[in-house]
């Protein structure tokens, strides 16, 4: 039962992250399927700093865990620019370039990674080793009944997700810039009429975006496989998405969803160790997040309230 | 006075030079995604030029790989007539994966789904009929219907999702995607495993779209059934596009869903056809490459075509002619690349990266159009302003 919070909350956290980021980009008006090659190249970004920073100063790679977080989130925002680029400036259409970058990611991701490996390290993988994280428990609140493992075995990125997640709510309820990123969603033509520039804010928010796709992206790769890989484009980029649809591109209902998949997921992997399944059932377990995905979509979909300009090139000569 | 002029009549050259080639209205539709893919392979060259490598002959590999130019030597049975078939072969399901892409986004949708399609078509057919004992003139027929039948009803229910559920296209495929690629796994690791290759047993030769090891002067060649279907199917399809009632609708769908709805259309059962027959083509493509390309199924994996078909219906403009052009081009890339790797010392991976680099270029397409455009405008202003002066 532990196992169970534990796994959850690891999965559920970093595409909460993910999510919000989804949120700021696309209540800003730019539709954002990008997610899943921005937290992809973040990770790649993060790892691969701290794989050369390790190889060449000598540090263990251990203690480069900060770094890597700040670094992926520095890959995911480098990399966001050019959706922003893409979409904002060059009015591409928004879902059109949200899949040419995840595809672009992919591709580039995979290549320079071996490529790497093969000159830096003479080694043949497409992988790069960034070490196991550190857990930790929290020892006194660890100890109260039923809630007591949320508190247990923690990575320390839950705690960052955790803080800037907060820190993110704050923005994007209780400011001036989050209240005109709203409104750029809704009727981009009010918030130029107040005299902001509609795009500039639509690129900040775009890359806001970026930076926490890094951060999720990483944080799966230490929490899912302590390596970077191609196997980090599983699709929760997308899984991302579609919490943040369902949670009605609200931050805290889409936390709700967050957890949602990460206890299926967990929950499933959970069943399938107490009822002893043969190993091949794992592939019908990991279809769980994605069928419950649907089917949520089937019921909540209908009272969805999109933002009314999303996806929209903004035109400022329009009425 | 004069110096500016002079200054202002050179730069007028080069941007005149440029604009002629790209601006010609007629011929917008070529000139630009050439020019789109010359500069996907400069900055691909950049790439291969900082590896040490030399792109240039990088791409002339690409090119022998792909049996376009003679190789210094070739094995028995083989010669540039086989590579070219080769090529045809993997072309043929590409042609459809994106002309499967292209009708969605003709009628506004963006199928991404076109994957998970292909491996239901794909699966079906081979349950169904490659392990069965059916005659070669029975079976063939029955694999295309069938992986038609197996794309169309996946596309159809996502967009039923779409019209009853208000469900985004994107997202409910992507999920599909993942689902079919798990269950099926579980499918062909319980049933239908080969133990020695670790994918799903080999289907029986009737079956099969294309004809293997065919003995004809003196080489073994592949050849693609499939392939003439794909070429005639493109050419009913942009009539189809073109003079059918129900093509048109799904244009004025795609172009402005609320004023086809004034003038009459159907819009939710146009959604729905729309994304069947992308299905039905994202199928065919499953057939041809499950049942032609390859004759089993690998469990576990997405087929990596139906994204790239995604480029390749972009970089054809969505017209289906422009497909076949196009998949043309990036069925090389793909093809080519093992050899160039073997040869040249580039990984195979930067074969992606090309494809990758046309695809993000392809999306500026309708902004390099409108610049286009505008500075041809701002050309014949100042021609007008010289002429007064």
């Amino acid at each position: 039962m532990d196992t169970l919070i534990i796994d959850g909350l690891s999965f559920a956290l970093p595409l909460f992250i993910m999510s919000i980021g989804g949120i700021y980009s696309e209540r800003s008006g730019i539709t954002n399927l990008a997610i899943e090659g921005l937290q992809g190249f973040g990770a790649f970004f993060g790892a691969l700093s701290v794989v050369l920073v390790s190889h060449f100063f000598h540090i263990p790679i251990q203690k480069l865990f900060y770094l890597a977080l700040l670094l992926s989130m520095v890959g995911g925002m480098l990399f966001s620019l050019l959706h922003g680029l893409l979409s904002i400036r060059f009015k591409a259409n928004q879902v059109i370039s949200g899949v040419v970058i995840n595809i672009l990611a992919m591709a580039i991701t995979v290549f320079l990674t071996t490529q790497i490996n093969n000159i830096v390290f003479g080694a043949m993988s497409d992988k790069f080793q960034i070490g196991t994280s550190q857990r930790f428990t929290i020892g006194i609140l660890s100890q109260i009944p039923l809630l007591g493992p949320a508190f247990k075995n923690i990575y320390p990125f839950e705690l960052v997700i955790l803080a800037i997640a907060i820190l993110a709510y704050y923005i994007f309820y209780k400011t001036r810039f989050g209240l005109r990123l709203r409104a750029c969603g809704d009727n981009p033509h009010s918030v130029d009429a107040a005299g902001v520039e509609v795009s500039k804010l639509q690129f900040r928010a775009v890359m806001v975006s970026g930076a926490l796709s890094g951060l999720g992206g990483i944080s799966f790769a230490y929490s899912i496989s302590t390596n970077f890989s191609p196997a980090i484009y599983m699709g929760y980029g997308y899984l991302a998405i579609a919490a943040l649809i369902f949670g009605n591109w609200e931050i805290l209902p889409t936390f709700g969803a967050c957890l949602l998949f990460g206890f299926a997921r967990a929950g499933g992997y959970y069943m399938g160790q107490v009822l002893k399944l043969p190993s091949t059932f794992s592939d019908l377990i990991m279809t769980l997040p994605y069928v419950l995905t649907l089917l949520l979509l089937v019921f909540f979909s209908k009272t969805n309230r999109v933002p009314r300009a999303l996806g929209e090139i903004y035109d400022k000569g329009k009425r | 006075m004069s110096e500016v002029k002079q200054e202002r009549k050179s730069k007028n050259l080069s941007k005149r030079v440029i604009l002629n080639i790209l601006g010609n209205d007629k011929w917008q539709y070529l000139t630009i995604p050439i020019f789109l893919i010359l500069l996907s392979f400069v900055v691909a060259s950049i790439i291969i030029l900082l590896l040490g490598k030399n792109p240039l002959l990088a791409f002339f590999n690409l090119l022998q790989g792909a049996g376009i130019m003679p190789k210094p030597s070739y094995g028995g049975y083989k010669s540039i007539l086989t590579d070219f078939l080769t090529l045809l072969n993997f072309m043929t399901p590409m042609i459809f994966a994106s002309l499967a892409v292209a009708i969605g986004l003709k009628g506004g949708l963006f199928n991404i789904g076109v994957s998970g399609q292909m491996l239901l078509g794909g699966y079906f057919a081979t349950v169904l009929i490659g392990y069965s004992n059916l005659g070669s003139l029975v079976a063939k027929p029955l694999v295309l219907v069938i992986g038609l039948v197996g794309g169309a009803s996946l596309g159809g229910l996502i967009g039923f999702l779409k019209y009853r559920f208000n469900i985004n296209e994107v997202v409910s495929s992507i999920m599909f995607n993942y689902i079919i690629q798990y269950v099926l796994s579980f499918f062909i690791h319980t049933r239908y495993i080969d133990p020695v290759s670790r994918q799903s047993r080999y289907i029986n030769p009737a079956a099969r779209l294309t004809l293997v090891n065919v003995e004809r002067f003196g080489l073994r060649m592949d050849l693609p059934i499939g392939f003439i279907i794909a070429i005639v199917l493109a050419i009913g399809l942009k009539f189809f596009l073109d003079r059918s009632r129900i093509g048109f609708e799904i244009k004025a769908v795609g172009a402005n869903p609320k004023a086809a709805k004034y003038a009459g259309i159907k819009v939710g059962k146009t959604l729905i056809t729309t994304m069947a027959l992308s299905g039905s083509l994202a199928g065919l493509a499953g057939a041809s490459y499950y049942l032609g390309y390859f004759a089993s199924i690998q469990p576990r994996v997405l087929p990596s075509m139906g994204f790239d078909a995604i480029a390749v219906a972009l970089l054809g403009n969505n017209n289906p002619y422009g497909i076949i052009a196009s998949s043309f081009i990036i069925s090389i890339i793909e093809k080519g690349s093992t050899y160039m790797s073997s040869i040249a010392g580039v990984r195979q991976e930067i074969a992606s990266v090309i494809t990758g680099l046309i695809l993000l270029f392809s999306a500026t397409n309708v902004y390099i159009q409108h610049k286009i455009r505008a500075s041809k405008d701002r050309l014949q202003e100042d021609l007008g302003r010289e002429l007064e002066e």
